[in-house]
């Protein structure tokens, strides 16, 4: 009786919410007060009298939701009750409700950013007028037409001139170092300047929002000139906004860039990208003229885009290109193996990422996955633990279809605070997807909230709360509400078949992260290879930076003077080795080749397998400060500069590809339209991370003085103590001039890991989902086995009776924790095998199904199962088989 | 006592209400009660179609209510009749005379043929 007022007066606080249903309440209660008194005047006992009433009152439950049938409100003020039941019984199982939301908001929040990626950068068609008539082309060996080499600047004209197929053609310059200081004093900082032939615009189709686009007779004119007569720009959007405040009245006139004034020709429009350079700030026209200098013809540094005419196909333009390929071999004996290929521009864009980005999304739909299992098993739990609920509330009269209804708005709750949260994820999550990948990940910078994503997978998650919050809610109607309220027999029974659905989830769940797991782990593992690869030279303890020299105040002869100067008064400072400049830091890729020919030796006027070797412009003691030994001859000194005839230093690979089998020391070349003698040979040094070696020829800097302009990027060799050699360097360069800066100061070893910025995103991403997964299958093995523990607690109390020991028991529930852990990674295995499949373009010196992999992520896999199971095992023991059997 | 109780007709429940409350405001409890002493226990109401009914007719503004103090000290809400709640007795009072009469008078018919049976 006690009990069951208790229930009552526990259901009225449960289900009473409104006012109404207060006084409603109230009245009720009144009602039986009255009825108990009435019949204890009538002489029934006081405790007869209150059961009377009691048995009189019905079902409370019943005259309450008859009642509000009655007062028939409309199904919205119904719904906003149960919407606040809802969020008041999650409040009350805070942990279900964390988990549940955490769950749905990694799910969606995590699909919805990388979903938003890969659209922004693998499906969403280039932001230009017809972007499917845009190609890249490409210079290529007649022996490598699979080759993606720069082009001349004498083949660029050629193409410019003689191809039908282009409605337009355009040269870009995308050199690293390419960009210009602006502003002054606190406002000084660098931008990106891209120096462009005239029809870059066109073949783009995008025209400035004011201003002018170039035309040919801006070529004659560029960044590259000492001397020009008239020097004009197109600027961005956000440089108009950023530097001249948006003033239409800019154009024509000028913005001082590196110190010298350009004319303003053009403003962007806001939308446009650069898709070459997504952070172009300015645009230049490029002086391409190519008499002056000869060796144009083998000289590769342009980056090529075209505009295919409409109707034409892509094959087409590709045999005259071929052909007029062929006809320019006659025409420049230098470049007669040169050929072209051309590629769509979108994909040669995005290639490199495609495999990252659409392992991404098979990631992502395996977390999804995940988090859709999950969802369905803590729903299934939260409905065993409601199981009794229900039954008290059918019992008393309460209606199976509102007790439905009332889980489905609660699911629904779950869901859209799931939605709320996964938008926040989302956010975070392109934030970081951006930050990951920006600057390496092409056209990523534009990357946004798409709201049709984010309605899809609102809907996505608010169905799957919905189809998994109903199943169990008719299932926990259904339920016979006696067999319940007595505790054991049939509930428990039907309680085994759920334990084992849940644990048929649990192990598709660790199934799921089993393969992100694996995935992650051939990426970790193809870093430590790369790691272990010889990369020739010494990159620990070594700083970089950029000193940009502005081409107003320094010509090449002030140039080579300044870069002698700064590596000789930052060798002074304290705690460093050596210190030296390079065009192009080793082990980044390749930067600019130019044809070679040996002048002597056994393949004299003979053709060199390769049709160019890698070349890099130095200074200071370079190979001192990465430590790449000299192997014959001598290195560069003070006496090899302009006046002094042309010397080079050549890798080891170079000297056996061009004077195999003698002394290459005294040995001639031709190359870049100068005849040069080798001088020393020094050891190979990778020219990617990889490890992969490309012949090298290596030029003094101060030969070049007077004749051409080189940007070197600066090392130095630190006895350990970077951050003080950096701050030391800085002082050094304003020392020598106050009005330059130093820029991106940075390990060598950091700026070689952004040289592999895909393998390094995909494996951040992945790692990051792996660990999500891993954390969600834990989370569902555990919730199952303790609710597994929960329900056996009686057969673990009658067996620990009956003498079974504590281990025993333990063993037993740790057992099942194994038994789902292994069936999942059983299943996990197949879909690794089909994962690493797709992976194995990105994985390096490790196979698809790397044993060591497997076994790693198997056992580690097994270790959480193990803590998953260990909680639930100690709780199986806990109980006094006293209490439980009582 | 419970097995000379009658299932009330359709639809009286409410008529029954407004003659009860005809007189004075009454708390549910009351007019639950009034109902059954006046059926001398014929009709017993019960909370759960009493309540229901006590709100469709608010709904249809047949009745006020007020929250009063009763006799015995309690606060109860107490039902009492608008004036559209008169007419509607009226109306339903004259109705039920009517139908009543009519089926009195089947009832009351004497069919020779079911006596010979």
């Amino acid at each position: 009786m006690s009990m069951l007022s208790d229930l009552l007066l526990r259901l009225r606080a449960i289900v009473f919410r409104r006012a109404e249903d207060r006084e409603l309440e109230e009245e009720l209660r009144v009602h039986v007060e009255m009825e108990e008194e009435y019949r204890r005047r009538s002489g029934v006992s006081h405790a007869e009298a209150h059961r009377q009433a009691v048995m009189a009152l019905g079902g409370v439950e019943r005259v309450k939701e008859d009642v509000r049938d009655a007062r028939r409100t409309r199904a919205f003020f119904d719904g906003a009750g149960d919407v606040r039941f809802a969020f008041r019984t999650l409040r009350r199982n805070p942990v279900f409700a964390a988990v549940a939301v955490l769950t749905l908001a990694i799910g969606i929040g995590g699909a919805t950013a990388v979903f938003s990626a890969v659209d922004t950068v693998l499906l969403a068609p280039l932001p230009y007028s017809q972007p499917g008539r845009l190609v890249r082309l490409y210079n290529t060996d007649v022996r490598a037409p699979n080759d993606h080499g720069f082009v001349t600047p004498v083949h660029f004209l050629e193409y410019r001139d003689g191809m039908s197929s282009f409605a337009s053609v355009a040269a870009v310059m995308t050199y690293d170092a390419v960009g210009a200081d602006i502003g002054r004093g606190d406002r000084a900082r660098r931008i990106r300047v891209l120096p462009v032939s005239a029809d870059y615009f066109d073949v783009l189709g995008v025209r400035p929002a004011l201003g002018r686009a170039f035309s040919r007779d801006d070529e004659h004119g560029g960044m590259n000139e000492t001397v020009q007569p008239s020097r004009i720009a197109v600027i961005s959007h956000r440089l108009w906004q950023e530097e001249l405040r948006g003033d239409p009245s800019a154009i024509g006139g000028s913005i001082v860039m590196d110190g010298a004034s350009y004319r303003i020709a053009g403003v962007m429009p806001a939308s446009f990208v650069d898709p070459l350079v997504p952070r172009a700030d300015a645009w230049t026209p490029e002086n391409l003229d190519p008499g002056r200098d000869p060796s144009n013809a083998t000289n590769h540094y342009l980056t090529v885009i075209a505009r295919l005419r409409p109707t034409l196909s892509i094959g087409a333009a590709q045999a005259e290109l071929t052909a007029l390929a062929t006809r320019l071999g006659v025409k420049y004996p230098d470049a007669r193996d040169t050929r072209a290929r051309l590629d769509p521009l979108k994909d040669d864009m995005v290639a490199p990422t495609a495999t990252a980005l659409e392992i991404m999304l098979g990631a992502v739909a395996l977390v999804l996955l995940i988090v859709c299992v999950n969802i369905a098993t803590l729903m299934l739990v939260r409905g065993s633990q409601r199981q009794r609920e229900f039954a008290v509330r059918t019992a008393l009269g309460g209606q199976r279809a509102r007790i439905v209804r009332q889980m489905l708005v609660e699911s629904i709750v779950i869901a859209l605070v799931g939605d709320v949260a996964g938008l926040a994820v989302a956010r975070a999550g392109m934030a970081a997807i951006v930050r990951l990948g920006d600057g390496n990940i092409p056209r990523l910078s534009s990357l946004a909230l798409d709201p049709r994503l984010l309605m899809f997978s609102i809907a996505l998650s608010t169905l799957c709360a919905l189809i998994f919050g109903a199943a169990p809610a008719v299932r926990a109607a259904r339920t016979r509400p006696g067999d319940v309220l007595r505790g054991e027999g049939r509930g428990a029974s039907s309680g085994r078949g759920q334990v084992r659905l849940r644990g048929a989830l649990v192990a598709a769940q660790v199934a799921l992260a089993f393969v992100l797991a694996v995935g992650a782990g051939l990426l970790l593992s193809s870093f430590a290879q790369l790691r272990r690869v010889d990369l020739g030279f010494r990159s620990a303890d070594v700083l970089t930076f950029e000193a940009h020299l502005p081409g107003s105040r320094y010509d090449s002869t002030a140039r080579a003077a300044f870069y002698d100067d700064l590596a000789a008064a930052i060798e002074r400072e304290p705690g460093v080795r050596a210190a030296g400049g390079t065009s192009r830091l080793p082990a980044t890729g390749s930067y600019n080749s130019w044809g070679t020919r040996p002048l002597s030796g056994p393949l004299v006027n003979t053709k060199i397998d390769h049709s160019s070797l890698e070349q890099r412009v130095i200074s200071g003691d370079y190979f001192a400060a990465l430590g790449v030994p000299r192997l014959a001859g001598r290195l560069f000194e003070a006496g090899d500069d302009a006046h002094a005839p042309p010397r080079v230093v050549i890798s080891k690979s170079a000297a056996q590809l061009l004077f195999p089998g003698v002394d290459p020391i005294g040995q001639q070349l031709r190359t870049g339209g100068i005849t040069w003698t080798v001088i020393g040979v020094v050891a190979d040094v990778a020219l990617d991370i990889e490890g992969h070696v490309e012949p090298t020829l290596y030029h003094a800097h101060r030969q070049f003085a007077g004749d051409r302009n080189w940007a070197l990027t600066q090392v130095v060799s630190t006895m350990g103590n970077v951050d003080a050699v950096a701050a030391s360097s800085r002082r050094v360069v304003s020392g020598i001039d106050p009005l330059l800066v130093m820029y991106h100061p940075a390990p060598l070893d950091d700026v070689l890991g952004r040289g592999n910025a895909t393998r390094t995103f995909t494996l951040r991403l992945l790692l990051a989902f792996a660990g999500v997964a891993i954390a969600l299958a834990l989370l569902g093995l555990y919730g199952v086995l303790a609710y597994a523990v929960r329900l056996r607690a009686r057969e673990f109390g009658i067996r620990m009776a009956l003498g079974a020991s504590p281990s025993a028991i333990r063993s037993m529930v740790l057992r099942q924790g194994l038994i789902v852990t292994s069936s999942g990674l059983a299943a996990g295995v197949i879909g690794a095998a089909a994962l690493s499949r797709v992976m194995t373009s990105l994985l390096f010196h490790v196979k698809p199904m790397e044993p060591a992999v497997l076994v790693v992520t198997a056992l580690v896999m097994w270790g959480v199962g193990v803590l998953a199971a260990y909680v639930p095992a100690r709780q199986a023991t806990a109980a006094d088989p006293r209490n439980v059997l009582s | 006592m419970s097995d000379d109780r009658v299932e009330l007709l359709q639809g009286t429940l409410e008529m029954l209400v407004l003659k009860t409350l005809a007189l004075d405001p009454m708390h549910g409890w009351g007019i639950a009660h009034r109902i059954q002493w006046m059926s001398r226990d014929v009709f017993l109401v019960t909370q759960g179609s009493l309540y229901p009914a006590l709100v469709r007719m608010r709904r249809r503004g047949w009745l006020k209510t007020s929250w009063r103090v009763t006799e015995n000290g309690r606060r109860a809400r107490y039902y009492e009749l608008t004036p559209a709640g008169r007419r509607t007795l009226t109306t339903q009072h004259t109705a039920w005379e009517r139908a009543s009469a009519a089926i009195d008078h089947i009832m009351g018919v004497r069919l020779w043929v079911s006596e010979g049976a």
